[in-house]
């Protein structure tokens, strides 16, 4: 009797035990175009300011409108976006930048109320003089 | 629209956005009817991935109902309901036309890594996620797969990523008939990667994971065999030992960057001196048996992290590794759904309406209430 795995299965059975049976066999399949892919890929345009990798060579037809580079973070990224993405401090600044846009962004919440307090301090001394 | 918006590290929170519009005459909008929270989400929310910007938003787990579509869509109509796969993929590229689509060469300005993803950054693309009211979709006739009628969204959800995720991590590892499988890892990704060794006629399954309530749903959903590492000093020679003393023939790495289990790398990790710790890679190398095989499906971001390749070379490893190319498994995996070979939606543990998204996210993180799988709904109550 053949030994049984912990499903109570015969031990080495499944319906994929054949690797031709998995999706991913061969790592490489023979070159040719996805179900439904269309050429020629028209050039997505926008007015959105997208930072390419100094390695790439030209723009990709379609990209992401996330979040648009600002502010100090914003100047950070577009130096990193300048080196190539195997180098390490294209990457270190890119972290950099986002701790900056985070310092950033806390400052620009903070700010109505800290200058409605600071006015409104200036404006009891002011009284009270 | 509402959406789950980035607000900086460990802060997250769901406000109004402006609506989705069609960039690209293959794009679609999708109203989105499910998305889930990735483990790998968690990275974004720790701060861990170079270029995530404040505002935008995440999440690559989705599915839902075709709102618009651009003038060259074919295959797709308004009303269509479809799930879509993480990785943004033109279907014409090199690497597509080999059915690399996680590679995808015209989808992504901003790094030679990977292919666009939704809601990852702007280091894969800069594209908005799916943890919305409402997500541009481009190459909308290659992506996503149309849901039969009879099956419930619940059901194909993670068809979009974490199911071919474990799949293909278990494919990876090139696995016999007969032979031992070690899954690095009792999260969502690592319990398909598990049922799908099962698949592939693993002899002897052990999952490894320090959370006891994980361990426990992995005894229950996949069948296998658990290791505590925290319970068993040193678990590379324990793992060996289990393994007969020779090591298992295939491991997988199903953690990650954010792994337990080392305080040097945590610290290394947190000090920004590597890409997080790949304590869960390095067990992976030391638990194989020599010639054995080691398949890494965790995220690791760049520049670098220190890994025992030394020892990978000397023990003639083969590592495999690489983000799931999600369509080219879309079909097959729901064959086994519908065959009931693999519940699915039985990982779920939690469902929440999207305004609830911030909660949901530190719930997930914090590992509380026996959480393994949040899904959340944005239009209509989980």
């Amino acid at each position: 009797m053949q030994k049984q795995d912990m499903r109570g299965i015969g031990v080495g059975k499944g319906v994929d035990a054949d690797p031709r049976q998995r999706p991913g066999f061969p790592m490489e399949t023979t070159p040719e175009p996805r179900p439904g892919a269309q050429l020629p890929i028209e050039q997505q345009r926008s007015d959105y300011p997208v930072l390419m990798h100094g390695g790439r060579q030209g723009m990709p037809p379609v990209y992401g409108t996330a979040a648009p580079p600002k502010g100090l973070s914003g100047v950070l990224r577009k130096v990193a976006y300048k080196y190539p993405d195997h180098w390490a401090r294209h990457w270190m600044m890119l972290l950099m930048a986002d701790r900056v846009d985070s310092w950033e962004h806390n400052l620009r919440r903070v700010l109505p109320v800290a200058a409605v307090l600071v006015l409104g301090g200036l404006t009891a001394k002011w009284i009270r003089s | 629209m509402r959406a789950l918006t980035y607000q900086g590290p460990y802060r997250v929170r769901v406000e109004n956005k402006p609506d989705p519009i069609i960039e690209h005459p293959q794009d679609v909008v999708l109203k989105v009817t499910h998305t889930a929270i990735c483990g790998s989400d968690l990275h974004l929310l720790h701060g861990l991935i170079a270029d995530t910007r404040v505002g935008c938003t995440f999440g690559h787990e989705f599915m839902g109902v075709v709102e618009e579509t651009g003038r060259e869509v074919k295959s797709l109509r308004k009303g269509d309901r479809v799930v879509v796969p993480f990785n943004i993929s033109c279907g014409t590229c090199f690497y597509c036309q080999r059915s690399l689509t996680a590679l995808c060469e015209n989808s992504n300005p901003s790094s030679d890594l990977a292919s666009g993803v939704y809601g990852y950054s702007h280091t894969t693309g800069g594209y908005e996620g799916g943890q919305a009211e409402y997500v541009r979709v481009p190459f909308a006739d290659v992506g996503p797969l149309k849901v039969p009628e009879d099956m419930e969204d619940e059901e194909v959800l993670f068809l979009s990523d974490i199911l071919p995720t474990g799949y293909q991590g278990a494919e990876m590892g090139e696995i016999k008939a007969g032979e031992t499988v070690v899954v690095f890892g009792c999260g969502p990704v690592g319990l398909f990667a598990m049922k799908s060794a099962w698949l592939m006629g693993a002899g002897r399954v052990i999952a490894v994971d320090h959370l006891p309530y994980r361990l426990a749903f992995a005894e229950q959903f996949a069948k296998v065999e658990t290791v505590n590492f925290k319970e068993v000093g040193d678990v590379v020679l324990y793992l060996r030992e289990l393994c007969g003393g020779r090591g298992a023939d295939v491991c997988i790495d199903a953690v990650g960057m954010e792994a337990e289990g080392s305080t040097m790398h945590k610290m290394l990790g947190l000090a920004k001196l590597e890409a997080g710790a790949p304590t869960a890679i390095n067990w992976c190398i030391d638990t194989v048996r020599k010639g054995g095989n080691v398949s890494i499906i965790g995220v690791y971001g760049p520049p670098w992290n220190l890994i025992n390749i030394g020892t990978a070379m000397n023990k003639g490893l083969t590592l495999r590794m690489n983000q799931c190319n999600v369509r080219r498994y879309m079909p097959h995996l729901l064959e086994h759904i519908r065959a009931g070979r693999i519940d699915a939606k039985g990982i779920i543990t939690h469902r929440f309406p999207l305004e609830d998204a911030a909660h949901a996210y530190h719930l997930f993180a914090q590992k509380r209430d026996n959480c393994i799988k949040c899904v959340l709904t944005p239009h209509g109550h989980a």
